[in-house]
Protein backbone atom coordinates (compact mmCIF):
# COMPACT_ATOMS: atom_id res chain seq x y z
CA UNK A 1 0.00 0.00 0.00
CA UNK A 2 1.09 3.30 -0.68
CA UNK A 3 1.77 6.22 1.47
CA UNK A 4 -0.36 8.27 -0.84
CA UNK A 5 -3.53 5.85 -0.34
CA UNK A 6 -3.08 6.46 3.45
CA UNK A 7 -3.16 9.78 3.54
CA UNK A 8 -6.48 9.69 1.78
CA UNK A 9 -7.74 6.55 4.16
CA UNK A 10 -6.49 9.01 6.89
CA UNK A 11 -8.42 12.30 5.71
CA UNK A 12 -11.60 9.79 4.81
CA UNK A 13 -11.07 8.48 8.87
CA UNK A 14 -11.34 12.13 9.72
CA UNK A 15 -14.56 12.74 8.18
CA UNK A 16 -15.99 9.77 8.94
CA UNK A 17 -14.96 10.66 12.69
CA UNK A 18 -16.88 14.06 12.62
CA UNK A 19 -20.60 12.18 10.91
CA UNK A 20 -20.73 9.65 13.73
CA UNK A 21 -19.99 12.12 16.05
CA UNK A 22 -22.64 14.43 14.97
CA UNK A 23 -25.15 11.03 14.30
CA UNK A 24 -24.04 11.03 18.17
CA UNK A 25 -23.97 14.30 19.95
CA UNK A 26 -27.04 16.60 17.81
CA UNK A 27 -30.68 16.69 18.57
CA UNK A 28 -32.12 18.53 14.89
CA UNK A 29 -33.06 16.17 12.69
CA UNK A 30 -31.64 18.06 9.75
CA UNK A 31 -27.50 18.42 11.60
CA UNK A 32 -28.50 14.54 11.67
CA UNK A 33 -28.82 14.20 8.04
CA UNK A 34 -25.51 16.40 7.56
CA UNK A 35 -24.10 14.02 9.47
CA UNK A 36 -24.94 11.68 7.29
CA UNK A 37 -23.59 13.40 4.63
CA UNK A 38 -20.28 13.66 5.98
CA UNK A 39 -20.25 10.13 6.37
CA UNK A 40 -20.99 10.10 2.48
CA UNK A 41 -18.49 12.06 1.59
CA UNK A 42 -16.17 10.12 3.65
CA UNK A 43 -17.43 7.03 1.23
CA UNK A 44 -16.87 8.48 -1.60
CA UNK A 45 -13.43 10.15 -1.42
CA UNK A 46 -12.30 6.71 -0.05
CA UNK A 47 -13.92 4.91 -3.38
CA UNK A 48 -12.31 7.42 -5.72
CA UNK A 49 -8.46 7.23 -3.89
CA UNK A 50 -8.71 3.46 -3.88
CA UNK A 51 -9.34 3.27 -7.32
CA UNK A 52 -6.79 6.47 -8.33
CA UNK A 53 -3.93 4.92 -6.49
CA UNK A 54 -4.79 1.29 -7.71
CA UNK A 55 -5.37 2.55 -10.99
CA UNK A 56 -9.02 1.72 -11.53
CA UNK A 57 -10.33 4.94 -11.63
CA UNK A 58 -13.10 3.65 -13.96
CA UNK A 59 -14.36 1.10 -11.86
CA UNK A 60 -13.90 3.33 -9.02
CA UNK A 61 -16.12 6.35 -10.70
CA UNK A 62 -18.52 3.94 -11.79
CA UNK A 63 -19.34 3.10 -7.85
CA UNK A 64 -18.99 6.76 -7.02
CA UNK A 65 -21.48 7.35 -9.50
CA UNK A 66 -23.75 4.46 -8.13
CA UNK A 67 -23.01 6.00 -4.47
CA UNK A 68 -24.38 9.36 -5.19
CA UNK A 69 -27.79 8.47 -6.84
CA UNK A 70 -28.56 6.46 -4.31
CA UNK A 71 -27.19 9.14 -1.50
CA UNK A 72 -29.59 11.23 -3.37
CA UNK A 73 -32.83 9.19 -3.19
CA UNK A 74 -31.91 8.92 0.60
CA UNK A 75 -31.50 12.56 1.28
CA UNK A 76 -34.87 13.31 -0.58
CA UNK A 77 -36.79 10.59 1.08
CA UNK A 78 -35.58 11.41 4.67
CA UNK A 79 -36.08 15.10 3.90
CA UNK A 80 -39.65 14.75 3.09
CA UNK A 81 -39.91 12.57 6.17
CA UNK A 82 -38.17 15.33 8.18
CA UNK A 83 -40.58 17.73 6.55
CA UNK A 84 -43.83 15.28 7.82
CA UNK A 85 -42.18 15.31 11.26
CA UNK A 86 -41.84 18.76 11.95
CA UNK A 87 -45.88 18.96 10.85
CA UNK A 88 -46.95 17.06 13.31
CA UNK A 89 -44.83 17.88 16.31
CA UNK A 90 -43.48 21.22 15.03
CA UNK A 91 -40.07 21.06 16.00
CA UNK A 92 -36.98 18.95 14.82
CA UNK A 93 -35.95 18.07 18.03
CA UNK A 94 -35.33 13.90 17.62
CA UNK A 95 -36.42 13.31 21.12
CA UNK A 96 -39.87 14.56 20.50
CA UNK A 97 -40.15 11.35 18.15
CA UNK A 98 -40.41 9.44 21.48
CA UNK A 99 -43.63 10.34 21.72
CA UNK A 100 -44.27 7.80 18.83
CA UNK A 101 -43.44 4.94 20.86
CA UNK A 102 -46.39 2.73 22.87
CA UNK B 1 0.47 19.17 -7.01
CA UNK B 2 0.38 17.00 -4.01
CA UNK B 3 0.31 20.03 -1.87
CA UNK B 4 -2.82 21.28 -3.54
CA UNK B 5 -4.28 18.03 -2.50
CA UNK B 6 -3.75 17.97 0.14
CA UNK B 7 -4.86 21.80 1.13
CA UNK B 8 -7.95 20.34 -0.97
CA UNK B 9 -8.44 17.79 1.69
CA UNK B 10 -7.73 20.02 4.63
CA UNK B 11 -10.40 22.45 3.53
CA UNK B 12 -12.74 19.37 2.59
CA UNK B 13 -12.54 18.38 6.48
CA UNK B 14 -12.73 22.03 8.03
CA UNK B 15 -16.07 23.22 6.01
CA UNK B 16 -17.14 19.23 6.97
CA UNK B 17 -16.27 20.09 10.32
CA UNK B 18 -17.75 23.67 10.50
CA UNK B 19 -21.25 22.04 8.66
CA UNK B 20 -21.56 19.82 11.82
CA UNK B 21 -20.05 22.11 14.69
CA UNK B 22 -22.39 25.11 13.10
CA UNK B 23 -25.37 26.18 15.11
CA UNK B 24 -27.35 28.08 12.21
CA UNK B 25 -28.42 25.39 9.95
CA UNK B 26 -28.51 27.47 7.05
CA UNK B 27 -24.98 27.87 7.14
CA UNK B 28 -23.88 24.36 7.96
CA UNK B 29 -25.68 23.48 4.27
CA UNK B 30 -23.75 25.60 2.77
CA UNK B 31 -20.26 24.64 4.53
CA UNK B 32 -21.75 21.37 3.74
CA UNK B 33 -21.91 22.28 -0.19
CA UNK B 34 -18.23 23.64 -0.26
CA UNK B 35 -17.01 20.78 1.12
CA UNK B 36 -18.77 19.34 -1.78
CA UNK B 37 -17.51 21.59 -4.01
CA UNK B 38 -13.67 21.02 -2.93
CA UNK B 39 -14.21 17.13 -2.93
CA UNK B 40 -15.30 17.82 -6.46
CA UNK B 41 -12.30 19.95 -7.44
CA UNK B 42 -10.17 16.62 -6.05
CA UNK B 43 -11.51 14.31 -7.78
CA UNK B 44 -10.73 15.59 -11.05
CA UNK B 45 -6.84 16.26 -9.90
CA UNK B 46 -7.69 11.96 -9.09
CA UNK B 47 -8.40 11.82 -13.30
CA UNK B 48 -11.82 11.35 -11.93
CA UNK B 49 -13.93 13.86 -13.77
CA UNK B 50 -16.77 12.17 -14.23
CA UNK B 51 -17.16 11.58 -10.09
CA UNK B 52 -16.26 14.90 -9.64
CA UNK B 53 -18.60 16.44 -12.20
CA UNK B 54 -21.46 14.19 -10.42
CA UNK B 55 -20.28 15.46 -7.14
CA UNK B 56 -20.22 19.01 -7.84
CA UNK B 57 -23.57 19.30 -9.71
CA UNK B 58 -25.40 16.86 -7.71
CA UNK B 59 -24.24 16.97 -4.12
CA UNK B 60 -22.89 20.51 -4.32
CA UNK B 61 -26.49 21.38 -5.85
CA UNK B 62 -29.03 19.16 -5.74
CA UNK B 63 -29.01 18.01 -2.25
CA UNK B 64 -27.83 21.81 -0.99
CA UNK B 65 -31.50 22.91 -2.50
CA UNK B 66 -33.28 20.31 -0.82
CA UNK B 67 -31.58 21.05 2.31
CA UNK B 68 -32.24 24.78 2.15
CA UNK B 69 -35.68 23.99 1.04
CA UNK B 70 -36.31 21.80 3.81
CA UNK B 71 -34.77 24.88 6.41
CA UNK B 72 -37.22 27.60 4.67
CA UNK B 73 -40.37 24.80 5.48
CA UNK B 74 -39.42 24.17 8.72
CA UNK B 75 -38.43 27.08 11.34
CA UNK B 76 -34.64 26.96 11.50
CA UNK B 77 -33.70 25.76 14.60
CA UNK B 78 -37.28 24.49 14.92
CA UNK B 79 -36.80 24.74 18.30
CA UNK B 80 -34.26 22.55 18.78
CA UNK B 81 -31.17 23.59 21.88
CA UNK B 82 -28.33 21.62 21.15
CA UNK B 83 -26.30 20.08 24.36
CA UNK B 84 -23.58 22.83 24.99
CA UNK B 85 -21.06 19.73 26.24
CA UNK B 86 -21.05 18.31 23.12
CA UNK B 87 -19.44 21.59 21.63
CA UNK B 88 -16.83 21.51 24.30
CA UNK B 89 -16.08 17.67 24.58
CA UNK B 90 -15.56 17.43 20.30
CA UNK B 91 -12.34 18.84 20.15
CA UNK B 92 -10.79 16.81 23.06
CA UNK B 93 -12.37 13.85 21.21
CA UNK B 94 -10.75 14.87 18.08
CA UNK B 95 -7.07 15.68 18.99
CA UNK B 96 -7.19 12.21 20.59
CA UNK B 97 -8.75 10.61 17.31
CA UNK B 98 -6.17 12.26 14.90
CA UNK B 99 -3.75 10.89 17.26
CA UNK B 100 -4.41 7.57 17.21
CA UNK B 101 -5.65 7.88 13.17
CA UNK B 102 -1.63 9.14 12.60
CA UNK B 103 -0.09 6.89 15.09
CA UNK B 104 -2.28 3.46 13.25
CA UNK B 105 -2.10 4.85 9.63
CA UNK B 106 2.08 5.55 10.29
CA UNK B 107 2.13 1.46 11.69
CA UNK B 108 0.18 0.24 8.43
CA UNK B 109 2.59 1.74 5.93
CA UNK B 110 4.35 -1.11 4.20
CA UNK B 111 2.67 -3.58 6.61
CA UNK B 112 -0.19 -3.85 4.23
CA UNK B 113 -0.31 -6.53 1.24
CA UNK B 114 -1.21 -4.85 -1.23
CA UNK B 115 -3.15 -6.62 -3.89
CA UNK B 116 -2.46 -7.19 -7.80
CA UNK B 117 -4.41 -4.64 -9.95
CA UNK B 118 -4.83 -5.21 -13.51
CA UNK B 119 -4.90 -2.31 -15.57
CA UNK B 120 -8.27 -1.40 -17.05
CA UNK B 121 -9.01 -0.89 -20.84
CA UNK B 122 -11.97 0.93 -22.60
CA UNK B 123 -13.54 3.72 -21.74
CA UNK B 124 -15.92 5.32 -18.56
CA UNK B 125 -18.62 4.46 -20.64
CA UNK B 126 -17.68 0.80 -21.22
CA UNK B 127 -17.19 -0.32 -18.01
CA UNK B 128 -20.69 1.76 -16.65
CA UNK B 129 -22.73 0.15 -19.24
CA UNK B 130 -21.06 -3.10 -19.18
CA UNK B 131 -19.11 -3.58 -16.41
CA UNK B 132 -21.78 -2.63 -13.94
CA UNK B 133 -25.10 -3.15 -15.45
CA UNK B 134 -26.22 -4.50 -12.55
CA UNK B 135 -25.81 -0.86 -10.59
CA UNK B 136 -27.67 1.04 -13.30
CA UNK B 137 -30.89 -1.25 -12.77
CA UNK B 138 -30.50 -1.16 -9.23
CA UNK B 139 -30.22 2.71 -9.71
CA UNK B 140 -33.11 3.02 -11.62
CA UNK B 141 -35.18 1.07 -9.12
CA UNK B 142 -33.78 3.24 -5.95
CA UNK B 143 -34.78 6.41 -8.00
CA UNK B 144 -38.68 4.62 -8.48
CA UNK B 145 -38.59 4.07 -5.08
CA UNK B 146 -37.03 7.42 -4.07
CA UNK B 147 -39.98 8.95 -6.10
CA UNK B 148 -42.65 7.16 -5.16
CA UNK B 149 -41.60 7.47 -1.41
CA UNK B 150 -41.54 11.82 -1.59
CA UNK B 151 -45.23 11.46 -3.43
CA UNK B 152 -46.36 9.07 -0.75
CA UNK B 153 -45.22 11.57 1.88
CA UNK B 154 -46.72 14.64 0.34
CA UNK B 155 -50.06 12.93 -1.05
CA UNK B 156 -53.07 14.99 0.03
CA UNK B 157 -54.93 13.50 2.52
CA UNK B 158 -58.80 13.06 1.53
CA UNK B 159 -61.47 14.32 3.77
CA UNK B 160 -61.87 11.25 5.76
CA UNK B 161 -58.63 10.50 6.70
Amino acid sequence: MSNVWLLYMGFAAVLLFAGLYCLLTMRNLIKLFIGVEVIGKAVTLGIIATGATKNSILTAQALAVTFIVVEVCVVATALAIIINVYRHTKSLDIRKLTQLKG
Amino acid sequence: MMALQIGLLCGLVVFSLLAVLLRDILKAAISLAVASLLLGILFFRLDAPYAGAFEISVVAGLITVLFVVTIALTKAEGGVHESRAAAWIFPLFFVVFLVIDFLVMRRLIGQVASLPAPAEAGTFGQVLWKGRTFDLIAQVGVIFAGVFAVLALFRKRSKHE
